[in-house]
Parts: structure tokens; sequence; C-alpha cells
């Protein structure tokens, strides 16, 4: 086969697990609506994992001629492919943040992984969409410092908005501290 | 290298509303470059789903999600070269088991989708 045999790398295997869902009040009930009807328990799955479908329709439809449809099924399982995708993307991105001793994925962690994943295409629209990206962040940061000049008049203020947007652990931790907050409510 | 300091969190934390259509995340900045579509929550939860992963910069969650939008278009065109070879006008979940079969880059998806 084009995989070696028996060797289901970590992504698919959290894709499983991520499926039939680790709480036991959910896992009973995607089990009884599984019984109920036919369709893998994928079907579903809270949105956890899932990507909005009516996002990945509209991006499907831009992407062909005018006229043609697609079936509910196939628009699934597009829908499924894309979060594999990302999952295997991840996977392969910390990789490759690993082996440059850093905890916290990066842009190009993610273009590498794309290379390795024989997306070479994707890279360089990847890379001009990043720059858009981060020409539009800085953007919003130069409003709101301006807002926050504005607001407050105080020179001390300014002063230590400086050093703080300056700051780029920060944002790591508040990030961190995101996820946090949300592995509390998820488990 | 570190994610690019930004001063506002990763926004998109609110509802994320599956039914409705979400709005685009923020105007396009440069024609041409268009910023993702898919609701980065979404894409954060995803990555966060890794047990091996600790932390992700909003800019690879942004790429994650851009490429995911990619891998969307590229596969829903491939899976409509299929479709057209039997003069159909509706793609079909065979189109896409076919594209998966017919394209390396592809292989990856073997075994996920049922």
């Amino acid at each position: 086969g084009r995989r070696g045999a028996g060797r289901k790398p970590v992504w698919i295997r959290l894709w499983r697990r991520g499926k039939s869902g680790r709480r036991g009040g959910l896992r009973k009930r995607l089990e009884t609506e599984a019984r109920a009807s036919a369709p893998s328990a994928m079907a579903e799955r809270p949105e956890d994992l899932n990507l909005p479908n009516a996002v990945i329709t509209r991006i499907i439809k831009e992407a062909l001629p005018d006229g043609v449809n697609i079936s509910k099924e196939a628009r699934s399982a597009i829908s499924r492919a894309a979060s594999v995708f990302v999952l295997y993307a991840t996977s392969c991105a910390n990789n490759f943040a690993m082996k440059g001793k850093r905890k916290t994925l990066n842009a190009s962690d993610v273009l590498s992984a794309m290379e390795e994943m024989e997306f070479q295409r994707f890279v360089t629209p990847l890379k001009e969409a990043l720059e858009a990206y981060r020409r539009e962040q800085k953007g919003k940061k130069e409003a709101s410092e301006q807002k926050k000049k504005d607001k407050d008049k105080k020179t001390d203020a300014e002063e230590q908005d400086k050093s703080r947007d300056e700051d780029n652990e920060e944002d790591e931790e508040r990030l961190e501290e995101e996820e946090q907050n949300e592995e509390e409510e998820v488990d | 290298m570190a994610a690019a300091g930004s001063g506002t969190p990763l926004e998109e934390e609110g509802p994320s509303g599956e039914a409705a259509a979400p709005q685009p995340q923020a105007p396009t900045s440069a024609p041409g470059a268009r910023l993702s579509r898919l609701p980065l929550a979404r894409v954060k939860a995803l990555v966060k789903a890794d047990p091996d992963v600790t932390l992700a910069g909003q800019e690879a969650i942004f790429i994650l999600a851009r490429a995911a939008e990619l891998f969307v278009e590229t596969i829903a065109k491939d899976a409509y070269c299929c479709a057209q070879q039997g003069k159909r006008k509706t793609l079909q979940r065979r189109d896409l088991d076919n594209a998966i079969e017919a394209v390396d880059e592809f292989a990856f998806l073997e075994g996920t989708l049922d």
C-alpha cells in the first residue's frame, strides 16, 4: 500500500478518539444517535472538530464552475477531509517546532509542514496571505494603540503601553492563559 | 522565531455559528491575498486536539486556516475532474474517493473519512 502497513499516525488516532468523544454523557448521546441513524458517529459529533458547513460549501462552490453541484455526502466528506488535513499539518508542523526546540508553533513551521506534505503549491499563496495578515494585524495594533493614547493622555500610561506592546512574551502568555481556560471548560 | 507580537488576542473565540455562514474575519487588506474565511477558533480547536502541541501562535493558526481553504479548493477541483469524466454535474462521494486514490498528496486521507 501507499502507507506503511498497520502504521497509524498520531493524528489519525486522535481524530478517531475525537470522533467518539471523551466525556461520558457525550459518548452516550453519540451512541444513541448513531444507533438511531445509520451514518457514522462523525455526523453527530459536536462542532468541536468540524469546520462550518456553510463556509466549506461556499469555498467548494467558488472553486468549481458555475452550475456544478455537490452532494451532501461529498460536501460532508470534504469537510472531514479538511479537518484531517489540519490535524495532519499540525502534527507535521509540530515536528518542525520541536526540532527548533520551540514550544510554540509558528507560521514557518506550518509552511515547512506544507512542503513535507507535498503541498508545495500552497507555499506561495500562503506566504502572500501571511504578509497581508501581518500588515492587517499591524494596522489593528497601531489603531488600538492610537485609541489608547487618545483615551489616556498621561505620559506614564504611554510609556507603559510601549513596553508592554514590545513584549512578545505577553502574547504567548495570553494565548497560553486562554488555552488553559479553555482546557478547563472543555474537560 | 516566536510568533510576531500582536496586541490583539485571538479573535473569534465568541460564537462561531455552526449553522449560519460566519462573517469573514477581517476585511481584505490587499486584493488577491484574501484572508481566511474559516473561523480561527475552530482551527485552533483542531490544533489543540493534538496532545503533542504545547502552544500555537496566532499566525500559525491563521496559516493553517488558509491552507485548509486551499486544500478544500484543491480537492474539490480534483474530484470534479472525475465527475466530468462521468459527464455529471453533481459531485458525488465516489468522485472524492477516486481523487483520493488517484492523487498521491491525498494518501493521508485514506481510511479517515468513514
